[in-house]
């Protein structure tokens, strides 16, 4: 189903976990002002497993910094659970990012003096979870995608795909409302990153977990139950799947 | 659980680039080792310095009639000295009380006239407590004489007098000094029975010593004294005020080393400003290297913080993670000058260093100095290097703090 850009219908209003309204994010002044993002109107439901697409420039990267709360938009406002996170404090947002909001990067970035134990941990101890809770979902993530045994390793003693399955082992242990993937395939070759989309899919399924991405990878647009289209800082297609 | 969490990313982070920690450490470690070094220098040379200048033949304090030390006016005598000494000698904060008739005089031998300081002692308590004894290079010390006239004839010069009168053992000296009370001119004949060298210029070229008896007859003075230098054990146990204001219708001045050779205590009390400076320069020059150090460590660190912040660690979690790397590497620094500093100091705290006779302040320093160890250098010192160490780290810490994530992920999200 293709809806209408800027104009996404809502699923039930009580699965709605984001809400995007009237959004712009504007760089420079006057003559020389920049729309990386321009009047978007979104809604993000809960399970849902998108994929933001379009060329370099679009503002893909610029939409995902606003909806995990690394970037605050000139116009409009962003809502998650229904509230505001546009405005909130420096504190409120760190906050907010660590219980709600799961991050996969492209380049991975796990914390290079930790262990891929301790990259997993690191948000749980943030959030003050204690030490045997901590230890019991580390273990079963671990299980999950696959890295039994690599506990104890370092990020530089993993491989590409290794890492980036404890990034994504890291983003979901605490349990976040959503997960916002930057091109989380972009370093990895094609046997790899299908494993772990195939890992993430069935993560989405099994426990209707929400993810968005970040894409060119026409892996991840197949995988994608939505697929938003971006350009020049707007959306011009928004196409729902089965 | 957050701090325990930023405390080992800290710890982790300072062993990440082990060469660069190891020079920051290296520096800050040669600071406070240099530190250490100079401090214990100053305290030794300072006392060292005031062992040498009490010690030859100042002493730690000096008893003279009020007004005496101004011009060295030889009418200013203490009378009734053999009541006053006496209550020196019961005086348990007093170790040795040595009078003197002191006087400018001249001194003629067959070859030569000089001008010098005759001074009256008596040779037992001036053996105690100076150097004269000590220091006589030639012939005999003084002593009582047992009334012989060769006894009374007793003279002792110092090697650069000597030179210059051109005199040699047993030669004859005539003695000219303004007597008290009219100032009659009044000569005595002595033979030079010994020589001394305190190797000091000043002391050896400018003095001259004879009994105390016939220094008080050559001055027309029967028991008085114009100065009584004393040794004290414990100084703060000895009642300054006691032999100081009227006593027997006089006025008496008890005066510290402190007071008779203020130059000195000028120079220590600047050694120890001086010692103040240097830790300060030396403060400065380390805090700027690890303001370096941990600049170019967050700078490379830059994305990472990002990342940290995009997790969820809130920027004051990031701030005290700074912080602990910089008390971190304080500590390491603290430690590693501490065994630094402390061996060198105690190295030449066993050997000594010779100045090989500098004068400084008047004082000749003719032993090796010895660095003195003591507690500041090892509590109070190293204990500034970790707070100047978190002070330096402050501003890096906040600097990272306030880091946005977007701008500190240059690359996209």
């Amino acid at each position: 189903m293709t809806t209408a850009p800027s104009q996404t219908e809502p699923q039930a209003q009580g699965d709605i976990l984001f809400d995007i309204r009237g959004v712009g994010r504007y760089f420079g002044s006057g003559d020389i002002q920049v729309k990386a993002l321009d009047d978007i109107n979104l809604t993000i439901a809960r399970g849902e497993f998108t994929a933001i697409v379009g060329p370099s420039g679009s503002g893909k990267s610029t939409l995902l910094q606003l909806m995990g709360g690394l970037d605050a938009p000139s116009v409009g406002d962003v809502h998650l659970n229904n509230k505001s996170i546009a405005h909130m404090s420096g504190r409120e947002l760190s906050d907010f990012r660590r219980d709600h909001i799961g991050f996969i990067f492209q380049a991975y970035n796990l914390i290079p003096v930790l262990s891929a134990q301790e990259n997993i941990e690191y948000i749980m101890l943030l959030q003050g979870v204690p030490a045997a809770q901590r230890r019991q979902r580390v273990q079963a993530m671990l299980n999950t995608v696959g890295l039994e045994g690599y506990a104890d390793r370092r990020p530089a003693q993993l491989s590409g795909g290794q890492q980036q399955r404890v990034a994504v082992a890291r983003a979901m242990v605490s349990r976040p409302s959503i997960i916002l993937a930057d091109e989380p395939t972009a370093n990895l070759d094609s046997v790899t990153g299908s494993a772990l989309l195939d890992m993430m899919k069935g993560l989405n399924e099994s426990r209707s977990m929400t993810f968005v991405f970040s894409t060119h990878d026409p892996k991840i647009m197949e995988r994608a139950s939505r697929l938003i289209h971006l350009q020049d800082g707007r959306v011009v297609e928004d196409e729902r799947r089965g | 659980m957050p701090k325990m969490l930023m405390l080992t990313l800290a710890l982790r982070n300072v062993f990440r680039n082990s060469r660069r920690t190891l020079l920051t450490v290296g520096l800050i470690a040669c600071g406070l080792a240099a530190l250490m070094f100079t401090d214990a220098m100053v305290r030794g040379m300072s006392q060292s310095m005031v062992r040498i200048a009490t010690g030859t033949l100042l002493g730690q304090a000096q008893i003279h009639r009020a007004g005496f030390r101004r011009n060295n006016d030889v009418d200013l005598y203490i009378t009734h000295s053999d009541h006053l000494l006496q209550l020196l000698h019961d005086d348990p904060a007093v170790a040795v009380a040595a009078p003197r008739v002191i006087t400018g005089a001249m001194l003629a031998s067959s070859e030569n006239v000089a001008a010098a300081m005759v001074y009256g002692v008596d040779g037992a308590a001036e053996a105690q407590l100076g150097k004269l004894q000590q220091a006589m290079v030639a012939g005999d010390y003084l002593h009582a004489g047992n009334g012989s006239a060769e006894g009374q004839r007793q003279l002792l010069v110092g090697t650069g007098l000597a030179r210059l009168l051109e005199v040699e053992l047993g030669d004859r000296v005539v003695i000219t000094v303004s007597q008290i009370q009219g100032g009659d001119l009044s000569q005595e004949l002595f033979r030079v029975s010994g020589m001394f060298h305190f190797n000091d210029r000043m002391l050896d070229q400018n003095l001259a010593f004879i009994t105390l008896p016939r220094g008080q007859r050559l001055l027309g003075m029967d028991t008085g004294v114009h100065e009584i230098a004393l040794r004290l054990p414990a100084p703060p146990a000895f009642d300054w005020q006691r032999y100081n204001g009227d006593w027997r219708g006089q006025v008496l001045q008890t005066l510290s080393w402190e007071k008779l050779i203020p130059q000195l205590s000028g120079v220590l009390e600047m050694s120890n400003v001086s010692t103040l400076i240097v830790a300060g320069i030396l403060f400065m020059l380390v805090a700027l290297g690890l303001i370096n150090s941990m600049f170019m460590s967050i700078y490379e660190r830059q994305y990472e913080f990002g990342v940290l912040l995009a997790l969820g660690t809130r920027p004051v979690q990031l701030f005290w993670q700074i912080l602990y790397e910089g008390f971190f590497i304080g500590v390491l620094s603290a430690l590693s000058g501490l065994v630094l500093g402390g061996l060198l100091t105690w190295w030449k705290a066993a050997t000594g260093i010779d100045y090989g006779n500098l004068e400084m302040s008047g004082v000749t320093l003719q032993e090796p100095i010895f660095p003195m160890l003591h507690w500041a250098q090892f509590t109070w010192m190293p204990l500034s290097i970790v707070l100047m160490t978190l002070v330096a780290s402050l501003y890096p810490a906040w600097h990272a703090a306030r880091l946005q994530p977007t701008r500190a992920m240059r690359k996209t999200l």
